[in-house]
Formats: structure tokens, sequence, C-alpha cells
């Protein structure tokens, strides 16, 4: 555990993956604007070149330019973030400290929410670049020429995204966890509406923005509350704090405001309204990213208050005070989410609602870390580190089905639109491998083996049982934890969501296409390799999943 | 892994594992390169459509086999050797194979592995070079030969595979991978109904037997812990079972046999298999694939003969030699009016097949009430009955692949005299509808109606035909005789005491008599007399190929005096190896006691029923035939010298006592004979009321309780889910008030909570 106080090389180097986005931001602002443009020293002729503005240079002049440059800074960022997980172990960690408080923490943990992060981003950059169109240069037509002028935008609105979910997993005080959430939601919101000639883009941006500002307004007034409570908003100064305290009148409410602040980012019931629109108004990537990364931002949050600030304060069967709420909360979001989706006849609405019933089973499973410490677990402490791994590993496998069913969708809109179910009928003709693509992803949301979605669900089931029924032997199951009960409820209603899941494989293979879609597919390389990057992911880490379940297992032990 | 439960004394069975893997390596092999080089000269004209990779397969699985033969026959010492491969088993600390737990693969050769073996390798090789003459030859086979030649090779595999098995388990595995090879093979004209039918009925009744057979296992299991051969047959492990048990299990072995070997009740399929091709009959349905219900019962010997169950399975050897004699004579009956040359063939290896199975009923009760571990002389009447039995398998699998192939040539070149008659003159044409003249006629080329004085225009298939019913009637000194003689007197033994015997005794003798009818009738209508139709009288041999394995097998037909000769029932049907193949007794005194035996037996009652099963077989039966069905030839017409004098003899008998037999012909039993004595009707009508009837109910349970339950289920859920999403009104206020709502909630769950 090494400490950094200045900004110097060291801490460059250990902030290596976020200096990266930032540079790379940096240089999608500046390197398209690059031209012989020069500068006028008042009241002289003499014109300095300073390369801003004028005619572009050629090289520079490229629409696609921002796009490449978005996915290289993605790239360099998760190759660092996955140097590091690989080279590190679960003791390693640095804090970065300005006057005395602690900002920043560098450990597993917090890298490998960034890896989920900077994966899904890097996925929807390198979809974007086919699914945002760019018109050729020579052309006059004014939406091409806007287009285009559009592509830096869009890309750095990613890379803010991008530094805002990173410095959630980094952050140690909850005033810069706050900041890092805020900046990466307007990103979000300003994206989703980024189709704003579309009239459900534009609406569905204002809703999330709404909604979305009433819950960070309230998670604020939560962390007024909580400052008021303890005078700090560092971490380890709340955790201090509630040790010596424990819950009092103020503490419990704060917690429930800050509880409701998350609980809109993971799109929890009844917080989850606006993301339907959201996720159907958005351009097919970002909804992706909504419902991965920003998700796992939004859990990341959680665990944050829940496990680290909070745990401490044992009930009296030594399970942790918020576990009622959770529980509620987590087999509302479940089956409200799968029984929305049963009858939604537009798949990305159906995916929206398919990701609430996902933010329960996560919720499910951060309820059975809460009874960590109840009368029949042993080893407490392993038995957290189980069920945290299964839900980083959860996190983690999402991305590349629920990203790539998104991205599927991307390709379809990019003929036209994918708001209808039958938009998909005849993919198994029209594109087979799109089609089967789009099939595993299925399967493995609905959690079929062999795939990662199944490896992940299976985990996280296990974990509760096993926090559930703890290490002592049972004579009945009425004598385990309640919250074993979740995971007959996660059981009941992955056999619900198997209705829906597999509907879209009957559209896709049984189906004939609508009129007008009958010929090949738009064309566009760049997604279909995230698609088959995702489709890989979704299989080969369903098969052989161990490295990466060690790997959770670790960044879990970190945590503690 | 490896290793061995006895000491591996043989060279040859450490590569008899590539008997069974040759062919199978040669099906995909043979699959694939037909499919890519379909319609390819070089593919069509020098592979012969994969016939000639299959036929160097076939004769390496052949030499293969001898060799090993060979060796366990040069050592003389009989009993049993066991090769594994590979075994998992559970291991022990000390790292030993706990018996009876292991799973492995291996072989067990003894005195019927040996036998079969050969049968198996030997016929499968030459009916492979009769499929090239006769199936490459026939346009209506045009580029799908490749997928006869790949189901022939997989069939051989799973034949040879199934002999040399050294668990029941590996046994049944191989049997059911020749039964879905007779599926696929009868089936081979898939587009004609009444092959797909066929083939359809063949696979599922057989199926009832298998279900039987898999419980029979199961419990064997049960029993012992085990499928392997080593353990089963351990007289020990044997005597601490249940004898009831035991014949329990023992008896749905039996039931699956049945159905494999086409016995009562299971017989109905056999006669519809002739659907297949020529070839697949010969193969499958007469000389290999049904012998492995009899090799399956054959293999039960040690529990009939293990001391402990002295006297306990009587009731089973019984049920045994009854089915056997009912199907007998049921099939012989039937084939006394088959007009159809492949269906005669079809209830003739019905009813042998039945003889067998009496002879082995027989021999399985000998060996469980004789105390033949003590006694020298009742050893010996253990041993030459179960040896007789085995004898008559082999006689009867060469004998029936050589009629077969015979009848086959007969088809084919009916089939090519049909077509050079009545396509002769427009040779213009000669281009597609070349192709479909063979089935869109009415000319039927396997009735025997439109046969007749065949013999000298056909000489080597007539000669073939001719050796091929004298063996299976049991002519004396040819083939089948010498086998025959020795089920008939063996199953008479048994009847003087254990009277229950006396039905399935009377059948065979009965049978014998009928085999000498329905075998004589078929030879005559088809190569004495004067040609029937103008076709008959153009026909003449042609095809290459063909005569190869007709020539061959008349001579191992009767050549088989030579194996009675060598003590072949002896050394067959000895468990223990007392006996060596070429015995010390010589070939000549062998022969002189094999003659003694039959002619001049000593015991008088087996004396008398020797000549009275000669009789009735020799001459009662044929008799009959000539009188009803014979004729000379043509004017002109000559057959060959040893034909001759049978033809003439029988024009002779013909007009001399030949009788009318329309009132016969047109009885009611006649017709219900026709109709195979209505078994296919009832199982149709068994089917339609019992199965159909409990499916429609079944269906209907499916259709209204489970799917309605289900239904209900979607239905409910998809209105719920429209009420839930009726709550996202798409308005931002609402939305937010929801919200509110949430913190509400969550405000005074912690309030609660605290």
């Amino acid at each position: 555990m090494s400490t950094e106080n200045d900004f110097d090389m060291d801490m460059i180097e250990t902030l290596g993956p976020e200096f990266t986005v930032f540079v790379g931001l940096l240089l999608i602002m500046v390197v398209p604007n690059l031209g012989n443009g020069t500068f006028r020293i008042p009241g002289t002729p003499i014109r300095l070149p300073w390369f801003l503005g004028g005619t572009r240079f050629k090289a520079v002049a490229s629409p696609r330019l921002p796009g490449l440059l978005a996915v290289l800074t993605m790239a360099l960022a998760l190759f660092q973030v996955v140097w590091y997980l690989l080279d590190a172990t679960p003791a390693d960690g640095q804090d970065i400290m300005a006057g005395g408080v602690f900002i920043f923490k560098v450990n597993m943990f917090s890298r490998i929410f960034e890896a989920i992060f900077f994966a899904a981003l890097l996925l929807a950059a390198i979809a974007s670049l086919d699914r945002l169109p760019i018109g050729s240069q020579k052309s006059d037509d004014i939406d091409v020429l806007f287009n285009n002028r559009r592509q830096a935008d869009f890309y750095i609105l990613m890379l803010t995204s991008a530094l805002g979910m990173s410095v959630v997993a980094l952050a140690q005080d909850m005033f810069v966890l706050f900041v890092g959430l805020e900046l990466a939601s307007f990103s979000t919101y300003i994206l989703v509406a980024f189709h704003k000639e579309s009239r459900a883009g534009s609406e569905g941006g204002a809703k999330y923005f709404i909604v979305g500002s009433v819950a960070s307004a309230v998670g604020l007034y939560g962390l007024s509350m909580l400052y008021l409570w303890a005078g700090s908003l560092q971490f380890h100064e709340l955790a201090a704090h509630w040790e010596a305290q424990g819950a009092t009148s103020l503490s419990m409410m704060a917690l429930g405001f800050v509880l409701v602040g998350f609980a809109f980012k993971i799109s929890a019931a009844p917080f989850h309204f606006a993301a339907p629109d959201a996720y159907s108004g958005a351009n097919s990537p970002v909804a992706g990213v909504l419902a991965t990364a920003s998700k796992a931002m939004g859990m990341l949050g959680l665990m944050r208050v829940l496990l680290i600030i909070t745990v401490p304060e044992a009930t009296a069967d030594g399970s942790a005070i918020w576990i009622g709420l959770l529980g509620i909360l987590a087999a509302v979001t479940m089956t409200w989410g799968n029984i929305a989706a049963l009858g939604s006849e537009n798949p990305k609405r159906m995916l929206a609602y398919s990701s609430v019933a996902h933010a329960g089973y996560m919720l499910a499973a951060l309820t059975a870390i809460g009874a960590w410490n109840w009368g029949l677990v042993d080893n407490a402490g392993v038995a957290m580190d189980v069920v945290v791994a299964a839900l980083l590993f959860h996190m983690f496998v999402l991305v590349f089905f629920k990203l790539g069913a998104f991205l599927v969708l991307g390709v379809l809109e990019m003929e036209g639109g994918a708001s209808r179910l039958s938009s998909l009928a005849g993919l198994g003709k029209r594109e087979p491998l799109l089609a089967v693509a789009m099939f595993l992803f299925m399967i493995s949301l609905a959690g079929v083996p062999p795939m990662a979605g199944f490896l992940s669900k299976l985990l996280v089931i296990m974990g509760i049982v096993e926090v559930a029924t703890g290490t002592g032997s049972l004579s009945s199951i009425g004598d385990a934890h309640w919250v074993w009960w979740l995971a007959l409820l996660m059981v009941i209603n992955s056999a619900i969501s198997m209705f829906y899941y597999l509907r879209i494989g009957v559209v896709m293979y049984f189906h004939e296409p609508e009129e007008g879609r009958k010929g090949p597919l738009a064309s566009g390389a760049s997604i279909r390799i995230a698609i088959a990057l995702c489709a890989i992911g979704t299989v080969a880490f369903g098969l052989v999943g161990g490295e990466l379940i060690d790997l959770c297992r670790d960044a879990a032990e970190s945590l503690r | 892994m490896g290793g061995t439960s006895e000491t591996i004394s043989s060279t040859f069975i450490e590569y008899a594992i590539f008997i069974v893997l040759l062919p199978m390596l040669a099906f995909p092999i043979i699959l694939f390169l037909g499919h890519i080089f379909n319609g390819n000269q070089t593919w069509v004209k020098s592979a012969k459509e994969g016939g000639l990779i299959a036929l160097p397969i076939m004769v390496a699985s052949f030499v293969l086999s001898m060799l090993l033969i060979s060796e366990f026959i040069g050592k003389g010492t009989g009993g049993h050797h066991i090769g594994d491969w590979l075994s998992f088993g559970w291991m022990s600390a000390d790292g030993l194979k706990i018996e009876g737990k292991a799973f492995g693969v291996g072989i067990y050769i003894d005195h019927i592995t040996v036998m079969l073996l050969f049968v198996a390798s030997f016929l499968c090789m030459l009916i492979n070079i009769f499929s090239i003459g006769y199936m490459n030859t026939d346009p209506v086979n045009d580029n799908r030969n490749h997928r006869f030649y790949a189901e022939f090779v997989l069939f051989c595999s799973g034949m040879l595979g199934m002999v040399l098995a050294d668990s029941f388990l590996w046994l049944f595995i191989f049997w059911e991978l020749m039964g879905l090879c007779s599926y696929l093979l009868i089936g081979f004209y898939y587009e004609k109904p009444s092959a797909a039918y066929a083939a359809k009925k063949a696979f599922l009744t057989t199926r009832v037997g298998d279900v039987f057979l898999v419980i029979g296992l199961v419990m064997l299991w049960n029993l012992f812990d085990s499928l392997d051969y080593a353990v089963v047959f351990n007289e020990d492990l044997i005597a601490a079972v249940d004898p009831g048990q035991l014949q329990l299990a023992l008896g749905m072995m039996f039931i699956g046999a049945v159905g494999k070997s086409a016995q009562f009740p299971l017989h109905v399929w056999l006669p519809d298999a002739m659907e297949g091709p020529t070839p697949v009959s010969a193969l499958i349905h007469a000389a290999t694939m049904v012998n492995a219900g009899l090799y399956l019962v054959a293999r039960m010997f040690p529990f009939f003969g293990a001391e402990a169950m002295h006297g306990e399975l009587v009731d089973l050897a019984f049920i045994i030699a009854v089915i056997g004699g009912i199907t007998a004579v049921m099939a012989a009956a039937i084939a006394f009016v088959q007009d159809d040359l492949k269906k005669v063939l079809a209830y003739s290896t019905m009813s042998q097949l039945a003889y067998i199975f009496t002879g082995l009923g027989a021999a399985l009760w000998l060996a469980n009430s004789l105390d033949w571990h003590h006694d020298s002389k009742a050893h010996d009447i253990v041993v030459v009955a179960f040896g007789a039995a085995l004898f008559h398998l082999f006689n009867h699998a060469m004998a029936k692949g050589m009629l077969f192939m015979a009848s086959g040539s007969v088809i084919h070149e009916m089939h090519h005299a049909h077509h050079d008659l009545h396509h002769h003159d427009d040779h213009g044409d000669h281009g597609d509808d070349h192709h479909d003249d063979h089935h869109d006629d009415h000319f039927d080329a396997q009735s025997m109606e439109n046969m007749g004085g065949l013999a000298s225009k056909m000489p080597i298939t007539a000669t073939a035909m001719l050796v091929g019913s004298a063996s299976i009637m049991g002519l004396p000194l040819i083939g089948g005789f010498w086998s025959k003689e020795g089920i008939i007197a063996n199953t008479w033994r048994v009847a003087l005491d254990d009277p229950r015997f006396f039905l399935p005794a009377a059948c065979v003798l009965l049978g014998a008599a009928m085999t000498g009818f329905y075998m004589s009738r078929m030879w005559f209508k088809t190569f004495a007399g004067k040609p029937k139709t103008e076709v008959a009288a153009k026909v003449h041999e042609h095809t290459p190929w063909i005569p190869i394995p007709l020539v061959t097998l008349t001579f191992v037909s009767l050549s088989s005096v030579i194996l009675a000769g060598m003590m072949f029932t002896h050394w067959a049907g000895e468990p223990d190896g007392g006996y060596a193949f070429f015995s010390k007794k010589g070939m000549l005194k062998g022969l002189i006691y094999e003659f003694e035996h039959v002619f001049v037996n000593s015991d008088p009652f087996f004396f008398i029923l020797t000549y009275v099963a000669i009789f009735i077989g020799a001459i009662v039966g044929p008799g009959m035939a000539m009188a009803l069905y014979g004729g000379s030839l043509e004017d002109g017409e000559k057959a060959k010298p040893w034909m001759q004098p049978i033809i003439n003899l029988s024009s002779r008998v013909n007009a001399k006592r030949g009788f009318d037999n329309s009132a016969w012909a047109n009885s009611g039993l006649s017709n219900a004979l026709k109709e195979r004595l209505y078994f296919d009707k009832w199982y149709d009508a068994a089917m339609l009321k019992l199965v159909a009837g409990f499916a429609n109910i079944s269906a209907a349970f499916d259709r209204n309780v489970v799917d309605g339950t289900i239904k209900t289920i979607e239905s409910t859920s998809q209105k719920l889910s429209t009420q839930v999403r009726r709550l996202t009104t798409g308005s931002a206020r609402d939305y937010i008030m929801m919200a509110a709502l949430g913190v509400l909630v969550i405000y005074l769950l912690l309030e609660v909570m605290i």
C-alpha cells in the first residue's frame, strides 16, 4: 500500500489508464481542428502560425478521425487496465491523496470495474464507427455535412463518460464519487438524445435527463445529510463514524436517499421508468453502454456505500441493517422487469426490461452479501468474497452478451429501425451469422449452458445459497437465512425470462422478413467485428471462465 | 489401462480390433468420397461407387479374422481368451482393477465367437463381391451406390463387433448398430412407400424385443454388478445369484433375441424386409444379423451349464424350444403359398432359425438337467446337442446367403431380360426413361409365376440354388443334413425325459417334411418346367462378379461333410475345449464315426427317428413338390448333367402322380397362409385400437391439460405484463411520481427497521 501526494510522474504512472483517456479526450478536441490558421500579433502585421482553424490539414480532416482516436484511446486504456489486473495481487493498492484527503484508491477492485467500463465503451465505440453515418467528404448535402461535423461530439462524450466512470471506480470520497457519477451521467444524457432529429431520441433523452436529475438531486440531498451526520464524506471516516454511532434517524435517512440516486443508475424498480424510453430512443451502442457500463457504475456506488460504509453495523442476527430493504427492492425489481419484458413488442424495450431484471439479480446478490456475518456463516469473509466475485463476474460477462444484443439491433437500425419485434424476422436467412450471434446472446441472457450467462447466474445463485445455508449443517431449509428465497425467486424469474428471450429466436428463424427488408443487411465491418468479439466473449467465458473467476475473486478480496 | 484378465496367449488378438475398426472407418470415407465424386466417371467405373473401396476392407477384415481363428484353432485348447484394449475402472488402492466395476473395450474369443466370426467375415466379403455385380449394373441405383456401400460396411462393423464383444453391453451396442443399418438398408429405396414402410416396421418390431433385452441386461447387471463375460460366466458368481431372478433376466434377453431373429410372435418384419436390395436380404436378413439372436441365446450356455443352476432353468429352455418349434411350422406353412422368390426364402429363413432355436433350447435343457460335469456320457450328449445347433447355424448361414444371392441373380437377369425384350425396338430414346422403366410397369421380376425352365439358361445359379436347397432341406450328406439330424434327434431325446418337449419335437419333425416341400417347390417352379413368360425364355446369365460367391458357397455347402468329419459339432459345442478341431481320431475315422452315428445308431429309437426324418424330408416333401410343380424343360434345352436327372425325375413324377390341388389352393387355410395367418392385420388392429387409442388420449391430455396449463400461464402473464407496462405511461411526470413513491416506501421501510 503506497500513497501518492504529489502530482508527478509516479502519479501519472499509477493513473495511467485515466490519463490515457484524458489525453485522448484532448486529442479528439484538438486534432480535428488543426489547420493552417495563423495568429496576428496585435498591432503588428506579423502572423504567427498556431495551427488551429483556417483550412484544416488534409490528414486530420477525415470525419472518421475522432472515432478512430476514441477507439484507440479506449483500447489503450483497456490494455493498461488488463495489464494491471493480470499483474496485481489482492494486497496491492495505492492511495492518491490531496491535502490530506483520500481522493482515489487504485486496487484490483476499482480496476476490474474500469475494465468493465472500458470494455463496454470500446465495443460501443467500434460499433459506432458504422452506426453513426459518415457521408462522403465531397458531398454538399447539408445532412451529410452535419453528421460529419458531429462525429467529434459523439466520441468526446463517450470519452468523458469513460472518464467519469473511472473516477467513480477510483473514488474514496463520496463527493468525488458524485462528481464522477454526474460527469458520466451528463455525458450519457446527451448521448441518448444524440439523434435529436428523431422524436424518440430527443424525447427519451429529455425524460432520462429529468428523471435522472431528480434521482441525483435526491442522492445529493442524502449526501448532504451524511455530511451533516459525520462531518466528512471520506469513506473511511464515514465507516468509522457508522461503527461508532450506528444507525440513527439521520444516517438512515441519508442512506435511503443515497440509495435512490444509485438505484436510478442501475434502473431498479420503481426508479427504472425512464430506462425503456431512453434505451429505445438512443443509438443501440449507447443503449448497450447504458445497460452495461452505466449499470455497473451504479452497482459500484451501491457496493461502496452498503459494503464499505454500513456493513460494520450489524443487526441482532449478524446481517446488515439494510438487508430487508434491499431484499424487497431486489425481489420487486427482478419480477417487475421480467413480467414487463414478457409482452414487450419492441426489442429494445424488451432488452431494457431484461436489464431491469438483471439489476434485480444483482441486488439479490448484494442482499446476500448483507447476510455475510449472520449466525451460520463460519468464515464470513470468504463467503462474502464468493458472492462479490460472482457479482463482478456477472457484470463483466454481461458486457458481452447484453451489449452484443444491442449491437445486433444496431445493425438493423442502420437499415431503418429496430423498434418492432418483426424487424428481426427472417434474420436467420438474411444473415445467418448475425442471427447465430443474436441467438447466442439471447440464450446467454436466459442463462443456458454453456454460455457465460449461465455461469454467471449459476455463480450468483450458488453464492446466495452458500451464504444462506452457511457451512453448518441445516436440518431443514426453513433454518436457512431468508435470502435463500431470493435465489429461488431468481430461478423462477429465469424460467419466465426464457419465454421472451427464445421468442427472439423464433422470430429470427421462423418468421418471414418484413416488407422491404428482404435483401441483405446494411454493410459495415466494424460493427460486425464488435459483435463477433461479443459472441466470442460470450462463449469463451462460459466455457473457460475459470481465469476470470479467479481474477474476480482476487478483486473481491481486495475490497476488504 | 490395458492389461488382461487372462494372459494374452495370442498375437493376432492384439490386432483383432481392426476387424471391427476397418469397416467402421470405411463408412465415413465411402460416404464422403461418394458425396464429393458423385457421378464422376472414375468413381463410377474404377471405384464402383465405393464397392471397390469396401471390398479390400472386407478382405482385410476376413484375413485378420482367419489369422485369429487359425491361431485359436492351432492352439487346440479351446477355452476362451480375452483381450483388453482399454478399460476404465474404479482403481483400488493397489492399482488393480476391481473386477466387475470396470467399463472396458475388449474381445472375448471362444469356439462360438470363432465360428460366428468366420461366418460373418466370410459372408460379408462374398456378399460385397456379389453387390458389385448386382447393385452397380442396375441403373436405378446409379449415383447412390456409395450410400449402399457405406451402410454395408457399417453393418459389417456392427456384426463383427457384436461377435467379438467381451461383454453383453458391447454386444448390445453393436446389436443396435446393426438394427440401425438394417433400417437404413431396408429403406434404401426410400422413395418407394412400401420400402419406407418395411423399414419402419422392421425397426419398430425389433425395438419391442430390444426394450426387453435392455430390461434383461439391467437385471443381469443388478445380479452381477457387471455385464462382462469374464464376470458373469464365472461359476462362483453364478452360484451366488438367485436362479429365479436369473431365469427372468435371461428370459427378458431371450425376447430381444426373438425380435432380432424374427421368431413368433415378433416375426412380422422379416418378410417385409425383403423390400431392401437383394444383397441386403442375403447379408442381413439371412446370413448374419438374424443370427444375432441365436448368438445371444448361445452365449447364455454358461448359465445353463453351471452346476449351481442344475435343473433351475429348464422352463426357459422349454420356452426357447417351443417358440422355435411353433415358428418352424408356422413359417414353413406360410412359405407353401408364397409366389415371390425372396418371400419364400424369407419364410424359410424364419423356419430354419426356429430350428436352431429349438436345437438350442434342447441343448440348454440337457445342459441344465444332466450331470454333465462329472458323467462323461452326459457330457458328450450336451456337447453334441449344443454343437448341432451351432453347426446348423453355420450351415444355414452359408446356404441361405447363397440362396439369396442366387435368387438375386435370377431376379437381376429377369429384369435385364424384361428390359431387353420391351425396350429393344425403341433404341432411339434410350436416355432418361431408361432410368425409370424398372419400376413403372407391372411386370414382377420376383414372382415365380413368371419364371420356369431357367435351369438350362442359368446353370451356375441353378446349381447354387440346388445345392443350397438341398442343404436347407437336409438331403443326406449335403450341408444342413449333418446338423439337422442332430437337432431333431436331441429334441426327441429331451422329449423322452420331459413330455412338454413333445410339442417342439413334433414340430421339428413336421417341419422337416414341410421344408422339403417348399424348397423343392421353389426350385422346380423356378428352374424346371417350361418358361411361363416370354421374359423367362430370354433370360441368360451374363452379369460379372455374381458367379464368384455362388460358386464359392456351393463348394462350402458341399464340403460340410468334411467339417462334420472334423467333428465340428463336438468342437463347437465343447465349452472347455476338450476337442481339437482336427481331432486325434483323424478325418477318416471322424467321418466313419459320424456316419455310424447318423445312419446306424445303436439306439433303436434314434435309428428309426433318423430314417423317418430322412424319409419325410428327402422323399415325401420333394415328392409332393415334384408331383405338383415338376416338368421337363423346353424341347431342345438341356440342363447340366447333374441337374438333368432331377428335372427328368420331376417330369416323370408330375406325369404319373400329378394331382389337382386347386381345392387346396382355394381353401380357407391357403388364403389364411397367403395373408400370413393374419398376424399383420391383428397387429395393425391392435396398434390402431390400443396404441393409437392410448396415443389419442395422451395427445388430448397433452393438448388440454399440459398445453392448457402452459397457455393459461402464458396468457395470464401476458395480461399481467400489459398491466405492468401500462404503468410506463411515457410521461416524465408520472415517472417522477413513481420514483417519489419509491423514496417514500424506502423511507418507511428504514423507519420500520431502526
